[in-house]
C-alpha cells in the first residue's frame, strides 16, 4: 500500500448528522456545482463540495478543524442549483451544530441543549431553579396590589441569578472556544504568528455588523434583513438591560420609575428632564423588543418558505426561532398585563418570560446562538490564515 | 400474413429507430407504416455530422435505408403527419393520423426555382436557428421524400404565389388542406425519439444570453459540411474561427431540476466533437468539464485516444457559471477543478453545452395510451399488448443500441401480427 493519508470514518457521527437533518447528504455525487455557485467560498480548496464528502465519509476530526463550514452563511444558492437535492447549505448548518456539540463544555450541556427531545429538561432546569429560589425567599405567591414585578421576583434575586449564570457562561464558553481554536489551528492553515488578532477581529466585527457576507447571497437574500433585525434587536435589549442596571445601582431609581422620586429629580434637575430620560429609556427598550419580535417572525416565515413545516432538517434552528419568538411574546405580554394590572396573569407570564431569558443566556454556548461566537472566531481565524475571501 | 388482413405495424416516428423497425418488419414480409411529424425522415441522425467512434457520416447509412424503403412496397411513409389517436387492442388497433399540408405535391422535383423567387425567410429549424431558409425550402440535402415544403407560419399565401407562378411542374398547391387517415394496425411501435433539452432553462449557463454558448446539436450542424457554416467551426457572435472551446458536460442531465436521467451519449458526443475542432487546426485547444465520463466497452479506446491528445484537457468538475467578457464576447466558465482542488475560471472562444435528451413523448403524449416512466420514457414493461417502443423513446441510447432495439421491436410487432 502507498503511504497516503489514512482516514478514519466515524459511522456514529454520520448517523448523528443524518438524524439531525443532514439526511440529504448521501445524495451528493460530487459534481461541485455548489462550490462553483457559492459567492462566499475562497477559490483555493473551496467549500462546500469537500465538506459534503467529508460528511459522507464521517470525517469528524477533519470537519471539526475546518473553518470553512463557518464561512458559509446558509444562503442556499448551492442547494438551489444542486442537481441531486443534496442541500449542501443545510448539511453545513447541521455540521455547525455538530461542532457546537463537539466543543461543548461541560459535554452533557451540549447534549441537553442540542437534543430536541431533551428540550423539556432544558426548560425545566430554570423553572425548578426559580421556584426553589422564590420558595426559599418566601416569594412563592401572587403579590397583592398594583402589578410591580419586583414585588414578586425581587430584582436583587433576578440579578444575582442572572449575573452568576452569565459569568459561568463566559467561563464555560471560553473553554469551548479555546478548544475550538486549537482544533482549527492545524495544517493546512496553521498560523505562523498570532500578532494580528485584533485588526482581524475588528475587521470581522465590521463585516458582521454591515452584513457583508449575507449581501452576497442570491437564493436566500431575505435572510439579510432577518439577521439584521434579530442581531440588532438582541443588542438593543442588551443595552436596555444594562441601562436598567445603571438606573438601579447608579441612579438608585427602580421600577416602577416614579417621576417625582426626589433622588432622580435632584440628579436630573427638573421634572421635564426626568420625563425625557424616562421616555428615551422606555422607547429604546420597547423599540428593541419590537425589532427582535419582527425578526423572530421573519425567522419563521423564511424557514416555512424555504424548507416546509414538516422538515426535520433544522430542529435546532426551529427551537432557536421558537425561543426568540416566545421571549418576545412573553416580554411584551408581561408589559401589557402590567399596564392592565392583571396580577393573576402578569406574574405567571413574567415568570415564563424569565425562563426563556434564562434559556437564551445560560444555554448560549450550546444553542444555535453559539454561532455568534464560533462563527466570529472562525472568520477571524480564517482571515489570520489568509483563508477568508472578503 | 398481416398484409392480407389489411393490418400493418404502425411505427410512430421516422428517425433512425423508426425507419429501422419499419424496414426490418417489411423485409420480413409484413407491411409497415411510418408516421413522421417532420417533412423529412431521418430525425436527429440526419442532423449529425459524424457518428462516434468511427467518425463516419450518418448520411451514408441513411441513404442505404432510404433505398431500402423505396425498394420495398410494404413500407408506407407519411411525413408532416401526426398520430391523433390509437384505439383498440393487439391485432386490431385503429390509428388515426392527421396529415398536415405540405403545400407541395408529388410532382415536385426539388429543382429549387420556387426558392429563388420566394420573398420571405424563416429560421432554419434543421440548423437550430443558426441560419435561415425561404418559406419554401428543402429541409436538407438528403431529404426523404426529396420534395420541398412550405412553412405556413411565414408564407404569405395566395396573395403572393410567386412560387406557384414559377413552378413548371404544377407542384405547389397553396390551398392544400390537412387530411385525416385511419389505419388498421396489428401493433404500434413508438419510435418517437428525443429533443435536445431546452438550454435556456439553465439560467446559470448563459445560453441565449452569452452569445458564444451553443448546444452540442448546434455544434453538429456547425461541423457538418452541409451546415450553416459549411463545416467551419465559427462562433456565432463574430464568425471568428474557434480556437479554444469548452465542453460543459451534464448540461441539464443528471439534474433533478432539469432531466434527472443520464442522457448516456453526451460524453461520447463531446469527445467526438473535440475531434471536429482538433482536426480543423493543430493549434486549437479543447477543455472538457465533466462529472463522470461514460465511455463503456469499446468506447473506452476512443476515450483513450482523445485523452492522449495534449491539446484536449479534461477537468473533473461541473461548470455551474458561464459569463461573458463584455469586450471580446468570449464566454468565461467557472468550475471547481476537483482533482486540483481549486475554483478556476477559463476564458474560451466558444462553449458547447452537452445538453441531454428529453424524450419527445414527455411533452407530446396526446391521443395515445402509452405509459411513461417518471422521466418521460416509454415504460416497456407497463404497456398493453401490442404497444411497443424502440430507440430513445424507451431510454437514452446511442445509434448502435437504438438499431438493435429497433430490430427487436420489429420482431415484437411481427409477433403481434402473427399471434392472432
Amino acid at each position: 500500500m502507498g503511504d497516503g493519508t489514512v482516514f478514519t470514518p466515524d459511522i456514529g457521527f454520520v448517523r448523528g448528522l443524518k438524524n439531525s437533518g443532514a439526511d440529504t447528504m448521501k445524495q451528493c455525487y460530487q459534481c461541485a456545482t455548489c462550490s462553483t455557485v457559492c459567492e462566499l467560498t475562497p477559490n483555493d480548496n473551496p467549500f462546500p463540495r469537500k465538506e459534503m464528502i467529508m460528511a459522507q465519509w464521517g470525517l469528524k476530526d477533519e470537519l471539526s478543524a475546518d473553518p470553512d463550514i463557518w464561512l458559509c452563511h446558509n444562503c442556499n444558492d448551492c442547494s438551489k442549483y444542486c442537481p441531486r437535492g443534496a442541500r449542501p447549505g443545510d448539511v453545513l448548518s447541521v455540521l455547525r451544530k455538530a461542532v457546537i456539540a463537539e466543543n461543548a463544555f461541560p459535554r452533557f450541556m451540549g447534549t441537553i441543549v442540542g437534543n430536541t427531545s431533551l428540550l423539556l429538561i432544558a426548560l425545566l432546569i430554570p423553572v425548578a431553579l426559580f421556584l426553589a429560589v422564590l420558595n426559599a425567599t418566601g416569594h412563592l405567591n401572587i403579590p397583592a396590589g398594583d402589578v410591580i414585578f419586583r414585588k414578586f421576583f425581587p430584582i436583587q434575586l433576578v440579578d444575582s441569578i442572572f449575573v452568576t449564570t452569565a459569568m459561568c457562561v463566559v467561563f464555560l464558553f471560553s473553554v469551548s472556544v479555546m478548544r475550538f481554536w486549537k482544533k482549527l489551528n492545524v495544517n493546512p492553515y496553521k498560523l505562523m504568528a498570532h500578532s494580528m488578532l485584533l485588526p482581524h477581529l475588528l475587521e470581522t466585527l465590521k463585516e458582521i455588523f454591515l452584513h457583508k457576507k449575507f449581501q452576497k447571497c442570491g437564493a436566500n437574500a431575505d435572510r439579510t434583513w432577518t439577521h439584521r433585525l434579530v442581531l440588532f434587536g438582541f443588542i438593543g435589549l442588551f443595552i436596555t438591560t444594562n441601562w436598567a442596571v445603571f438606573n438601579l445601582y447608579v441612579l438608585k431609581w427602580d421600577s416602577p420609575y416614579l417621576k417625582d422620586d426626589p433622588n432622580i429629580l435632584m440628579i436630573l434637575g427638573s421634572q421635564a428632564a426626568v420625563m425625557l430620560y424616562y421616555a428615551a429609556f422606555k422607547l429604546f427598550g420597547n423599540a428593541s423588543a419590537l425589532v427582535l419580535f419582527i425578526g423572530s417572525l421573519m425567522l419563521f416565515s423564511n424557514r416555512m418558505k424555504d424548507k416546509g413545516v414538516n422538515s426535520v432538517s433544522s430542529s435546532f434552528d426551529w427551537i432557536f426561532a421558537g425561543i426568540v419568538f416566545l421571549v418576545c411574546v412573553t416580554g411584551l405580554l408581561s408589559e401589557m398585563l402590567r399596564f392592565a394590572n392583571s396580577a393573576q396573569l402578569a406574574y405567571p407570564v413574567y415568570f415564563i418570560h424569565l425562563v426563556f431569558v434564562f434559556y437564551i443566556i445560560a444555554y448560549l454556548p450550546y444553542s444555535k446562538l453559539a454561532h455568534m461566537v464560533y462563527r466570529t472566531t472562525a472568520i477571524v481565524y480564517a482571515k489570520m490564515a489568509k483563508r477568508d475571501v472578503m | 400474413m398481416s398484409d392480407e388482413k389489411g393490418s400493418s405495424i404502425v411505427v410512430i416516428g421516422g428517425g433512425i429507430s423508426g425507419i429501422t423497425t419499419a424496414i426490418e418488419a417489411a423485409e420480413a414480409g409484413h407491411s409497415s407504416v411510418i408516421v413522421e411529424k417532420n417533412p423529412y425522415l431521418g430525425g436527429r441522425v440526419a442532423q449529425l455530422n459524424r457518428y462516434f467512434p468511427k467518425l463516419c457520416p450518418p448520411y451514408c447509412g441513411l441513404e442505404i435505408n432510404f433505398k431500402r424503403i423505396k425498394q420495398n412496397p410494404r413500407v408506407s411513409v407519411y411525413t408532416t403527419a401526426e398520430v391523433e389517436s390509437v384505439q383498440g387492442s393487439e391485432g386490431n388497433f385503429n390509428v388515426k393520423i392527421k396529415i398536415n399540408p405540405r403545400f407541395v405535391n408529388a410532382k415536385c422535383t426539388a429543382c429549387g426555382e420556387c426558392v429563388k423567387v420566394c420573398p420571405v425567410e424563416r429560421s432554419n429549424s434543421f440548423n437550430f436557428g443558426l441560419d435561415k431558409t425561404k418559406a419554401v425550402y428543402l429541409p436538407h440535402e438528403l431529404s426523404y421524400p426529396m420534395k420541398l415544403v412550405i412553412d405556413s407560419g411565414v408564407c404569405l399565401g395566395t396573395s403572393c404565389a410567386k412560387c406557384v407562378a414559377v413552378c413548371k411542374y404544377n407542384a405547389i398547391d397553396l390551398n392544400m388542406k390537412a387530411e385525416t387517415v385511419e389505419i388498421k394496425a396489428s401493433s404500434v411501435v413508438y419510435a418517437t425519439g428525443w429533443s435536445p433539452y431546452d438550454a435556456t432553462k439553465m439560467d446559470n449557463l448563459g445560453f441565449g444570453k452569452v452569445k458564444n454558448v451553443v448546444t452540442n446539436m448546434m455544434m453538429e450542424r456547425m461541423a457538418a459540411p452541409n451546415g450553416p457554416t459549411k463545416g467551419k467551426i465559427l462562433r456565432p457572435s463574430d464568425n471568428k474561427q474557434v480556437k479554444t472551446i469548452a465542453f460543459v458536460q451534464c448540461a441539464g442531465s443528471r439534474d433533478e431540476n432539469h432531466l434527472a436521467h443520464c442522457s448516456s451519449v453526451c460524453c461520447m458526443a463531446s469527445l467526438k466533437q473535440a475531434t471536429y475542432l482538433r482536426e480543423s487546426d493543430p493549434d486549437t485547444k479543447a477543455f472538457i468539464y465533466y462529472i463522470d465520463l461514460r465511455a463503456p466497452g469499446k468506447y473506452e479506446d476512443f476515450l483513450k485516444k482523445i485523452q492522449a491528445d495534449a491539446n484536449v484537457e479534461m477537468i473533473k468538475g461541473k461548470v455551474a457559471k458561464i459569463e461573458e467578457d463584455a469586450e471580446t464576447l468570449d464566454p468565461i466558465v467557472t468550475v471547481e477543478d476537483i482533482v486540483g482542488g481549486k475554483k478556476v475560471t477559463q476564458k474560451v472562444d466558444m462553449v458547447v453545452l452537452a445538453t441531454g435528451m428529453e424524450p419527445s413523448l414527455k411533452t407530446a403524449n396526446a391521443g395515445t395510451n402509452v405509459k411513461l416512466d417518471e422521466n418521460g420514457f416509454v415504460d416497456a414493461e407497463a404497456q398493453a399488448a401490442g404497444i411497443y417502443a424502440s430507440g430513445v423513446a424507451k431510454r437514452p441510447n446511442d445509434v448502435t443500441t437504438s438499431l438493435q432495439d429497433a430490430t427487436s421491436a420489429a420482431l415484437k410487432g411481427i409477433q403481434s401480427a402473427v399471434r392472432r
